[in-house]
């Protein structure tokens, strides 16, 4: 028995660092310097979004996630950066083979940043909270759960129907945990249980962490953290060249070469679940109601061309990315193909066909340029609306007044979309959401996988939205850092490992 | 005097209390809200009315005005829905870095283009002067944008002689640090509002070349230049000051651009971001003192204007 699992240990570490060196295209740097790491050290890393504020109970966005959470904020579980649940405020957990009842073992001497002590009734008001209170991010995620209990330091969560992405989202915001009646300043403050404890954000500029000497955990092995907010990628291009920056996360792989230049950085690429994704107004009246002007469109478009212009990324050809459960290739459902489209277009009797796409002015201008003349080759004319983000959020999330919309989706597992008929995707087909519900309550996590790669096909095919690239997490990455994560850094930014040298 | 700066006064209360009304109405306009931005892509429409409900966003314009009017009225400018903290405070950190960032590029504005405003002038029959005034009617029309690009390339890219981008973390605590981030922005703003200040130097030194001053001046003896500089230039000062009030406004609106450009953590960025992430209480309280203070230097020129032109003051 223990020789088998060895084996299959050995055959999936095997696996995943053939994975990994496939993301990374050989250029993982090799430590050049022998020197030890630094237990004094401040690593600043290259951050592009700065967040609003620091209110993890309720401002959305990755921003705050990427830094937040596991460093400064833990919930009972955690997820790996190859997306593994594993433990984090619980030592173990267990589940009922209905998979009703949840029962988690919290860990012993773990503390709050200001020195308050973890008790079991922290993690029963935080998780009941967040129930119970609708502008807390993803408190619909919980709606599930009937009652959380403590018994010592048993922690038992009893559902009303069974869950499978239940401890993923506990992974996430829903499952944080925080001090009972805590009086710190949520929105420039932060008090939790992680390895880093905030020390001080200069707005405009940069946060700083340090490490918490009295984690429960292996302590971090930097002192200091600076995470300084650069958007525009020459301007941290020269930063790191000046030896300002440690690490440039969210980076341009164009600019690999004047980044290695020197030597003392090296280009490292990492899966991530960013989905570019363009959205189809397929609302009743809407010339992409019709299934084969969107069809049409999407073998318009050569995919290729996007992952060519970022120099990084893959393909994606369906709703779900290859880090995600119920990832299969769908390359053959829409084929690059320009005289299939015109055909396709032909059938549906759509001539002169103008759209209009409705952008976040963020976004490299590149995507509009390159749909603008793939769909220019097989007769649609299309117009670029640039807007600010709010605008985005208000014209095209909130009121669905758009033909086309891009956007890059950057959360892990948000399958949940495209079988949600009111999101602003407009995409309401009730096999799907039926799959997708089967899925959630499937027991087994294999059979969940498999019942949401089931309904991915079909939103592929129905051209349902079609996803430009699947991005990668771009990282210029110091030579004399260590044990910094290199996949799905935009969504959450790990420091635990990371270990400074001053070689 | 007096009356006239009564008047001018009440002149200045109402214009800052109609830009008041004005900047909260076309903030309004703006598309999106801030608790929608809160909310983010994974909101539910219960989320984000919870959220609009606890920051009042809710209640009737008319109220929300005259709530925020009243505190402006005792001393509070406002606070940001997002981090509550207050705009003055804001402000006052971020002046670090607008506030010499203004007085350097008035300081180059006024240093190149007063003398070689009056140097084209007088030399305008030559190619010097024609060159110099074709010059900075050239300058005048550059975008800042693209001047201060230019810039970045020739100074920080060729000769590597400033920095392209960034302010120092340690502000002005390293004091050499933080001046030379400061100066290719300054040099930037200076350049172009120094040569729209230019032609206004030139026009003005022209028109009192033609004067009847300066022709008795120089027929008592003295050359033209000694003339014009004795008899002209205080005239053409008076013109320059009128005009250094809309300079004011011109800067400011310069270094929203440059800050953004040379990414400096001043007041035109962090305006920038509020504005972006609909932080309305913030954005219009920043907005009013920066129209209270053109205003201010407005009403502060006139005065000055009346004080030392001896004809305005005989005439009242």
């Amino acid at each position: 028995m223990f020789r088998r699992t060895a084996i299959a240990a050995t055959a999936l570490l095997a696996a995943g660092a053939l994975l990994l060196s496939a993301c990374t295209g050989g250029s993982t740097p090799d430590p050049t310097t022998t020197a030890e790491a630094d237990p004094d050290a401040s690593a600043v890393i290259r951050l592009v979004l700065e967040p609003g504020n620091l209110d993890i109970r309720e401002t959305a966005g990755a921003a705050l996630d990427q830094i937040l959470v596991d460093n400064i904020y833990q919930g009972l579980v955690s997820r790996t950066p190859e997306q593994d649940i594993v433990p984090a405020l619980a030592s173990d957990w267990e589940i009922s083979d209905d998979a009703l009842t949840y029962t988690f073992t919290l860990r012993e001497g773990v503390t709050f940043h200001d020195g308050q002590e973890l008790t079991p009734q922290d993690v029963v008001w935080s998780l009941q909270t967040r129930k119970d209170t609708p502008e807390w991010s993803d408190s619909a995620r919980l709606a599930n759960v009937a009652s959380i209990t403590a018994d010592g330091q048993e922690i038992t969560l009893t559902l009303t129907e069974p869950d499978s992405s239940l401890l993923w989202n506990l992974t996430g915001r829903a499952g944080l945990i925080l001090k009972e009646g805590d009086t710190v300043d949520y929105q420039t403050k932060a008090n939790g249980t992680g390895p880093f404890q905030l020390t001080s954000w200069k707005q405009g500029d940069s946060i700083t962490f340090e490490r918490y000497a009295d984690y429960w955990g292996d302590k971090a092995k930097v002192a200091e953290v600076v995470f300084a907010y650069i958007p525009d990628n020459q301007a941290a291009l020269n930063a790191a060249l000046a030896g300002e920056v440690d690490a440039v996360t969210g980076f341009d792989a164009n600019l690999k070469e004047q980044v290695e230049a020197t030597g003392d950085f090296a280009l490292v690429l990492g899966a991530s679940t960013d989905k570019g994704t363009l959205a189809f107004n397929q609302a009743p009246g809407s010339p992409l109601a019709d299934k084969r002007v969107r069809q049409a469109i999407r073998q318009a478009i050569d995919h290729d061309a996007f992952i060519e212009a970022f120099n990084s990324g893959q393909t994606q050809y369906g709703p779900i990315p290859e880090l995600d459960p119920g990832y299969e290739d769908l390359s053959d459902v829409a084929p690059y193909d320009p005289e299939a489209a015109k055909a396709l277009l032909a059938e549906a009797g759509v001539e002169d066909l103008t759209l209009t796409l409705t952008i976040p002015s963020f976004y490299s201008t590149t995507i509009p340029q390159i749909l603008v003349s793939d769909l220019n080759e097989v007769g649609i004319t299309l117009e670029v609306n640039s807007v600010d983000f709010p605008t985005w959020l208000n014209d095209v999330y909130i009121n669905k007044d758009y033909d086309l919309s891009f956007v890059l989706h950057t959360e892990a597992r948000d399958f949940e979309n495209w079988a949600n008929p009111d999101y602003y995707f407009t995409y309401d087909n009730p096999e799907v959401q039926d799959l997708y519900a089967q899925s959630l309550a499937a027991t087994d996590e294999a059979e969940a996988a498999d019942l949401l790669a089931q309904a991915a096909k079909i939103v592929s095919e129905d051209a349902a939205g079609d996803w430009l690239y699947n991005g990668a997490s771009v990282v210029a990455v110091g030579t004399n850092l260590t044990g910094l994560p290199s996949i799905n850094v935009n969504e959450r930014l790990n420091l635990a490992e990371l270990a400074k040298s001053n070689g | 005097m007096i009356r006239y700066t009564l008047t001018r006064l009440a002149l200045l209360l109402l214009g800052l209390l109609v830009a008041s009304v004005l900047i909260f109405l076309t903030l309004r306009v703006l598309p999106g809200d801030i608790a929608q931005l809160i909310a983010g892509t994974n909101s539910t429409p219960e989320q984000i009315a919870a959220i609009r409900e606890r920051l009042g966003l809710n209640q009737p314009l008319p109220l929300q005005y005259l709530e925020w009017i009243g505190g402006v009225l005792r001393g509070d400018l406002g606070s940001s829905l997002l981090t509550g903290s207050s705009v003055s405070a804001e402000l006052a950190q971020k002046a670090q870095v607008t506030v010499p960032l203004g007085i350097m590029s008035l300081t180059i504005a006024i240093l190149f283009s007063i003398p070689l405003g009056v140097l084209s002038a007088m030399r305008r029959r030559r190619a010097g002067g024609t060159a110099l005034s074709v010059g900075a009617q050239a300058l005048a029309a550059v975008p800042v944008v693209w001047a201060g690009m230019m810039f970045v390339v020739v100074f920080a890219v060729w000769l590597g002689w400033l920095p392209a981008q960034g302010f120092p973390r340690a502000g002005w605590n390293d004091p050499a640090a933080a001046f030379r981030s400061l100066l290719l922005p300054a040099l930037t703003i200076g350049i172009v509002e120094g040569a729209m200040l230019m032609r206004f130097v030139r026009s003005a030194t022209m028109q009192a070349v033609g004067q009847d001053y300066v022709r008795t001046a120089a027929a008592k003896g003295l050359t033209r230049n000694a003339a014009l500089i004795r008899h002209g230039l205080p005239n053409v000062g008076l013109s320059v000051i009128t005009v250094l009030g809309l300079q004011v406004a011109g800067i400011i609106v310069g270094a929203v651009v440059i800050e953004q450009l040379f990414s400096l953590p001043g007041i035109g960025r962090m305006l920038v971001a509020d504005v972006s992430a609909r932080d309305l209480p913030k954005v219009q309280g920043e907005l009013l003192v920066l129209t209270g203070f053109v205003l201010i230097i407005g009403f502060l020129v006139d005065l000055v204007h009346r004080m030392i032109d001896p004809r305005q003051r005989e005439a009242s």
